[in-house]
């Protein structure tokens, strides 16, 4: 057996107070795509920090080629051979892509001057065995964020990186982007770069890896071949448990509490008529851009309707501000947590009260004690974990911090609840409660909306489907007519179904803003 | 994850502590050492008389910071403060001089500033500026204003009725730094204890955020701008008491005393954090900084030195400390 282009030796790595991980080891071979699996704290970002050269292994050692390398900080890790893709690109979009490319390291003549044709000359090759199409001087900005992820790649073929660690580089990406990228991916292994691939999505990572490593609370849980396991046996692994194949049940009842007629907007949204059930979950599903987000914020009251009328239970409401929509009952559950969810620097208590202070406050002065009596009883209903209220949000992991949100309109009353990619960024485990909770609101007489690109957590939740089409609705499927194919199949316009059907059994494709 | 959550419920001494939080107490003991090394430098510095002083001479400072703190918190800076006082203070004056009734000479005063944090907050709020931009302008304006009003020259001859008001004393303790106190104590209870004060965290630690959740945010932001521009006229009343004149020069440079007192205390330029307790303890920093050196006969030169260093040794503090508590 050939000497292993990445090898981890028992590497262990403690923090005050917390083991992030514990004798770790597996290897990844030259021209190997390599997946490293398992839900958010099991310590795949400890690992591919250490692989950066960002943390030093308390315990064990990197071998490249079979030799232990020293990797005290990023540089060393370069020059090592390692280059990181991050999730968040740490690139700066004014710049143009060949000046991304060269940040940090510039060439220069004379040591002064920034060589800026010889730049772009060198990352136009860079470019040319992978994208040809895109334009090194052209601003960063200007890209889309798939061919931004393609920028970096380019980056880490000028680095002659041995290794590329891709620290989950689709998670913004269209299924058509994510083929691409894939392409770029095995032409990276053909070359003999051993490539690290983390993602929450396992059918990506099937898709593209050949082995893959689970790892649960810090340690590897195992190295699998991918040809010889399930999916179901994957997540098994990094649950630590069987989670149960949910079935759909209905809470839907007769009358309608939401009346949606003729809505438009300017952005995005036109002509979108529907009625929305007590108990009733609605599920929406669509492509990118086709008006999903902003359909959800014209209920939330975040943008302006430039047409058309909601009811609630009967009566005509006017949703000019998000004010005015949760007065009306409508509470929003935004699919950016950390941008348009959560006040980071503030406790669970806060962020949970912050909807209904009023309420909290009904002399002007907040009545602590009672808001940590609602807020105790609201985080017990979500199962928060740690309990611990008082503790600013931002310390807790996505799908708490979902919860929290999801506390926020409890307590403020709220009946109709309007989810944007509810599990986005969040782990497994915490997307099988973030189902119940959605199931048990609507068994007790919420109306749920529900935005999702996963088609299957869409098929998991609704009791009916609308699909979006720019901006309009293209159909209307119930459970009896609800398959992937079927959501596929109105979801993409019809020039686009030749080119889009492979794609179809997968995502209607994750959203990207801007 | 473990589970250490079990008794959030009754827990009084540790909920005291808890606010008291560990950057006040870091000020805290900032001011306490500072405290020491005079005490133990400048002979009589314990006098009381002395530490009266030093809280007299914090007081105007500590008034224009709470009202600064406010406006930090919401993400916002108010450069204006010291213009806004001064149009308030010859404004107050010249009614003062033309016999207009006190009580009418410092309600017009303080609408002044009231108008003046209102036209900022309009500007930041409604307008969508940047609040350094708009503050900076106005900044100009303000000044403008009260000297073309004065024609550049001071109001002298307050009556001394008025002056009494300032100047007088209770419990031993000067009228600025009862009143002072006093606007600490109503500035701490809308931080902690109303929805206002959790709405400026919000709008100040996620705008986004606060705005999909309900937040009234330019009502907010107007409201801080407004307070700060209230405080700098009450600030600017207990000057003139104190002096007996307005001159339209008056509080130059207080922006930037009053911004480095909540920044001592822990209030984040970038916005959602900040404390009253703290900024009260910035501002006794600054001022028995002053005092002190002063009292050590050292040069003008050395103590602006000396307060540059305090301000980057605080931000250093804060910095290496930062993430943990």
């Amino acid at each position: 057996m050939p000497v292993p282009r990445l090898q981890f030796e028992s590497i262990s790595k403690v923090f005050p107070a917390v083991r992030a991980l514990n004798d770790v080891s597996f290897s990844v071979g030259a021209g190997e795509i390599h997946g490293l699996l398992g839900e958010n704290g099991a310590g795949k970002s400890t690992l591919l920090r250490i692989l950066s050269g960002v943390y030093r292994p308390t315990a064990g050692s990197v071998l490249i080629d079979g030799r232990p390398v020293t990797l005290n900080n990023p540089v060393a890790a370069r020059a090592a051979g390692v280059a990181m893709i991050h999730q968040e690109l740490q690139q700066v979009p004014r710049l143009s892509v060949a000046q991304n490319m060269f940040l940090g390291h510039p060439l220069t003549r004379g040591g002064v001057f920034v060589a800026r044709r010889e730049q772009e000359r060198r990352a136009a090759s860079a470019l040319a065995a992978i994208d040809p199409s895109i334009d090194p001087a052209a601003p960063l900005g200007s890209l889309k964020v798939a061919q931004r992820q393609i920028v970096e790649i380019a980056r880490a073929l000028l680095d002659r990186a041995r290794i590329v660690a891709m620290d989950e580089p689709t998670s913004s990406l269209t299924p058509s982007e994510f083929e691409r990228l894939a392409q770029v991916i095995a032409g990276l292994a053909r070359d003999g770069v051993a490539v690290v691939y983390v993602s929450h999505k396992l059918d990506e990572v099937f898709g593209i890896c050949q082995r893959a490593t689970i790892m649960r609370d810090g340690v590897v849980v195992d190295s699998v071949d991918l040809a010889k396991v399930s999916e179901k046996a994957v997540v098994a692994m990094m649950v630590g448990r069987e989670l149960a194949q949910e079935q759909h049940r209905s809470h839907a009842s007769g009358d309608v509490r939401l009346s949606v007629r003729g809505l438009a907007s300017a952005a995005k949204v036109r002509d979108v008529s529907f009625g929305l059930h007590r108990g009733e979950v609605l599920g929406i599903a669509g492509l990118v851009g086709s008006g999903r987000t902003e359909l959800l914020r014209l209920l939330a009251g975040a943008d302006r309707a430039s047409a058309g009328t909601i009811e609630i239970d009967g009566k005509s409401v006017k949703l000019s501000s998000p004010r005015e929509a949760i007065a009306a009952g409508i509470g929003l559950v935004p699919e950016e947590r950390k941008r348009e969810g959560i006040v980071p620097l503030r406790s669970i208590s806060s962020n949970m009260a912050l909807a209904s202070m009023s309420v909290f406050a009904p002399r002007g002065v907040i009545d602590h004690t009672k808001l940590k009596q609602v807020a105790s009883e609201k985080m017990k209903r979500v199962n928060l974990r740690p309990f611990l209220l008082d503790r600013p949000i931002r310390l807790f992991s996505g799908g708490n911090q979902q919860k929290a949100i999801i506390g926020r309109w409890l307590a403020a009353g709220t009946r109709i609840l309007l989810f944007d990619e509810p599990t986005r960024g969040i782990d497994v485990g915490a997307k099988a409660e973030i189902y119940h909770l959605i199931e048990e609101l609507a068994a007790e007489g919420h109306s749920v909306v529900v935005v999702s690109s996963e088609l299957p957590e869409v098929i998991r939740l609704a009791d009916r489907v609308l699909v979006m089409r720019d901006g309009a609705v293209a159909a209307e499927l119930d459970r009896a007519s609800l398959s992937e194919q079927a959501i596929a199949a109105h979801a993409i316009p019809q020039t686009k179904m030749q080119a889009g059907q492979t794609h179809a059994g997968r995502s209607a494709g994750p959203q990207a803003r801007q | 994850m473990t589970d250490i959550g079990q008794d959030t419920a009754a827990r009084p001494r540790a909920d005291f502590l808890h606010r008291f939080s560990m950057r006040d107490a870091g000020t805290l003991i900032g001011l306490v050492v500072i405290l020491a090394v005079f005490g133990a430098l400048v002979p009589g510095f314990f006098a009381e008389r002395n530490l009266i002083n030093i809280l007299q001479q914090s007081s105007i400072n500590a008034c224009l910071a709470l009202g600064m703190t406010l406006v930090i918190i919401s993400g916002g800076i108010d450069l204006s403060v010291g213009p806004t006082a001064a149009l308030s203070a010859v404004i107050s004056a010249s009614m003062l001089v033309a016999g207009v009734p006190f009580v009418l000479a410092i309600a017009a005063g303080l609408a002044i500033g009231l108008a003046c944090g209102l036209l900022n907050g309009i500007l930041v709020a409604h307008v969508g500026l940047q609040p350094f931009i708009v503050t900076l302008g106005t900044l100009s304006t303000y000044r403008a204003l009260a000297l073309i009003y004065t024609g550049g020259n001071p109001v002298l001859g307050l009556p001394p009725g008025f002056r009494a008001i300032f100047n007088g004393s209770l419990f031993g303790l000067p009228m600025s730094v009862i009143i002072v106190a006093a606007v600490a104590l109503v500035a701490w209870v809308v931080l902690k204890k109303t929805p206002f004060g959790e709405y400026l965290l919000a709008v100040g630690g996620n705008e986004e955020a606060a705005y999909i959740a309900g937040v009234p945010i330019a009502r907010t932001k107007i409201a801080a701008y407004m307070i700060s521009g209230l405080l700098a006229a009450l600030a600017a009343q207990i000057l003139i008491g104190r002096l007996g004149a307005a001159e339209p020069i008056l509080g130059n440079l207080w922006e930037l005393d009053a911004i480095a007192a909540a920044a001592i205390g822990g209030a984040s330029l970038m916005g959602g954090k900040g404390s009253v307790v703290g900024t009260i303890l910035g501002a006794v920093i600054l001022g028995t900084m002053r005092n002190g050196l002063t009292l050590m006969n050292v040069q003008s030169f050395y103590q602006l030195l000396a307060t540059g260093l305090i301000i980057l040794a605080a931000m250093l503090i804060d910095r290496v400390t930062r993430g943990r508590g």
